[in-house]
């Protein structure tokens, strides 16, 4: 089956939805969700048997199309993919529980009628990131990340009777607006300066002409661009208020579907430069943005009193860890290359951010709250709930023997081989000033008295249930044995 | 004699330096401006510059046939097309906002805050 159709199979998902949701009456909205999650499951199961042109298929029509001159498929672009895909369907999951929040700032009288066309978003978002992994080319990589922008602004503005989600909304447009700016302003220098807008050709032109000052001026361009699409300091002063705005499904879905898009960019269009001479410079200065990104993120996230504010001071710190993967510019040959590095942190860092996204989106729905002080008690309240939460914050901490330990050493271990000592302090300072800021939830679990006396029970329906504990195992089993996960990559 | 036929044409490097100026200006409106409509025409004027950018350069990139590059106007289009969803749903975001906040100034979006 061409790779193609796996974007066309999900597009159309998201365009079916929309239409079935305007059309079957009635005022319950579940089933919309529970359909995506279906039809993606399904589109998962499709990439088993998804191929991109090779020398074996000569003979057959749909190699020839001039579709692959746009659009590549390989073993990375199949990973980010299925990261993408898994990432949505546990989003829509969250989603299908948060709609009692949806619901009641969308609609007229608390009924679920405004919050359909949520989920039918979510999917095409999910078929945007796809397209970007396997753009090959600058226009391509631009419409994709686009049509996932627009539809996030849409995403993140969805509550519209909450002043909150608005004020995100308004936020994110102008800053998703401004880095479009630059990203198209610099791809119309890089492609002045290499004469094409197709990747191939820019790695031929950068491999053999000496950089020039347009050339320069255009991929440093593309890095601010991109740095905001990733929340990289000091492009990143929008990720704490937007996210906390922002319905937390929406919330989820940026921390990870959106950042890892960002990365896939980046990498896209670092990559023609990974070999040349002067690349050491060039990814000096993202191994610097790395370094104030770690920075920012992780000494931001201490003052906060607010789950989902630290939540996003985190995804500024963990963007610090990705960037400085990226900037290891290993090519492969001894270990992971920084493709396949920063797929594997992704891959962990979905487990872990979006298991916290779950434990927020129940002290939203069940203690309307969504401080750190709503957990106090929590061991006391609801003893397994609180051993997962343990779990998640171990995790995202960096604890042995979780996958977030997992994803942190392999990163430094690629800095290390690259030679970068000074990244790797600060990276390594700032870790475990990330200890202080997760423990402080682990606190609030299991030392703190509880204000509130009911206990909040794991009511949320039983996929709910199902998708976070099969999220807590999978971060011990993969924290254990990483070994699945390195496969699917290479 | 200054006629038509004779009049100069601009080189690439005015037209870049025009589109430069577009951007120089769009990017200082965004920063410095407080009403969001005002921002968001800055934010236009940035892709404009951007597409006339992309134009000049396609304009004189000739192929062996003496034609311009067509890759660079293809993104033109794509960019436009972008703009205008942008726009679409930009505008329904400002709109939903002046009807709970009464309000289209960034400074006085002081909800959220940590």
């Amino acid at each position: 089956m061409p790779a193609y159709y796996l974007e066309a199979f999900t597009v159309t998902l998201g365009i079916f939805l929309l239409i079935a949701e305007a059309f079957v009456p009635g005022k319950q909205k579940s089933w919309v969700g529970l359909i995506a999650v279906v039809g993606l499951l399904g589109v998962l199961g499709m990439t088993i048997w998804a191929i991109g042109p090779d020398k074996s298929l000569e003979a057959k029509a749909w190699t020839k199309f001039a579709l692959w001159d746009l659009y590549k498929f390989d073993a990375t672009a199949r990973f980010y993919k299925i990261l993408a895909l898994v990432a949505a369907i546990f989003v829509l999951i969250l989603a299908i529980d948060y709609r009692s929040i949806l619901a009641r700032y969308t609609g007229e009288s608390n009924d679920e009628s405004g919050t359909g066309e949520y989920y039918s978003l979510i999917v095409i978002a999910t078929a945007a990131m796809m397209w970007m992994a396997s753009a090959k080319n600058l226009s391509m990589l631009f419409v994709s990340l686009e049509l996932l922008t627009v539809t996030f602004y849409i995403l993140v503005a969805f509550m519209k009777r909450n002043v909150g989600s608005l004020e995100a909304g308004v936020k994110y447009l102008i800053l998703g607006a401004l880095s479009t700016g630059f990203l198209v302003y610099g791809m119309a220098w890089i492609y002045g300066a290499t004469g094409s807008l197709s990747l191939d050709a820019i790695t031929l032109a950068a491999n053999t002409t000496a950089p020039t000052t347009p050339l320069l001026f255009g991929i440093a361009l593309m890095i601010i661009a991109l740095g905001f699409k990733v929340g990289a300091a000091p492009m990143h002063f929008w990720i704490p208020d937007v996210y906390q705005g922002a319905p937390t499904p929406t919330t989820a879905f940026l921390s990870v579907g959106s950042k890892g898009a960002g990365f896939m960019a980046l990498m896209t269009v670092m990559a023609p430069f990974s070999a040349t001479p002067y690349a050491e410079k060039l990814f000096g200065v993202l191994s610097i943005l790395a370094c104030i990104t770690l920075v920012v993120g992780n000494f931001g996230a201490i003052p906060q009193n607010n789950f989902k504010r630290l939540l996003a001071y985190s995804s500024i710190a963990n963007a610090g860890f990705l960037l400085l993967a990226v900037a290891a510019n290993r090519d492969g040959s001894t270990s992971l290359s920084s493709p396949q590095l920063v797929g594997f942190y992704l891959a962990s860092y979905l487990l872990m951010t979006m298991a916290a996204f779950f434990i927020l989106s129940i002290l939203r729905v069940q203690c309307g709250s969504d401080n750190i002080d709503a957990l106090d008690g929590l061991s006391k309240r609801n003893p397994i709930l609180a051993v997962a939460v343990t779990i998640i914050m171990a995790s995202l901490a960096g604890v042995p023997l979780t996958v977030g330990f997992v994803g942190k050493f392999f990163v430094f271990r690629a800095a290390m081989e690259a030679g970068m000592v000074v990244p790797v302090v600060i990276a390594a300072i700032t870790a475990a000033a990330g200890f202080y800021y997760y423990f402080k939830i682990l606190r609030a679990v299991w030392w703190n008295t509880p204000n509130h006396k009911e206990a909040i029970p794991l009511d949320g329906s039983s996929l709910f249930t199902f998708a976070l504990t099969f999220l807590t195992i999978a971060i011990l089993v993969f924290g254990v044995w990483p070994q699945p996960l390195m496969n699917l990559i290479k | 004699m200054f006629t038509l036929a004779n009049l100069p044409t601009a080189g690439l490097s005015q037209y870049l330096l025009v589109a430069g100026l577009l951007f120089a200006i769009g990017l200082t409106g965004v920063v410095l401006r407080r009403n969001i409509i005002i921002v968001f025409m800055c934010l236009e004027l940035m892709l404009s510059a951007a597409n006339l950018t992309l134009i000049a350069f396609s304009r004189f990139n000739l192929d062996a046939k003496g034609l311009p590059d067509v890759h660079g106007q293809m993104l033109v289009f794509f960019v436009i097309t972008v703009a205008a969803a942008e726009v679409a749903v930009g505008l329904a975001i400002i709109v939903a906002l002046y009807r709970s906040r009464q309000t289209i100034y960034t400074d006085e979006l002081t909800t959220l805050k940590g």
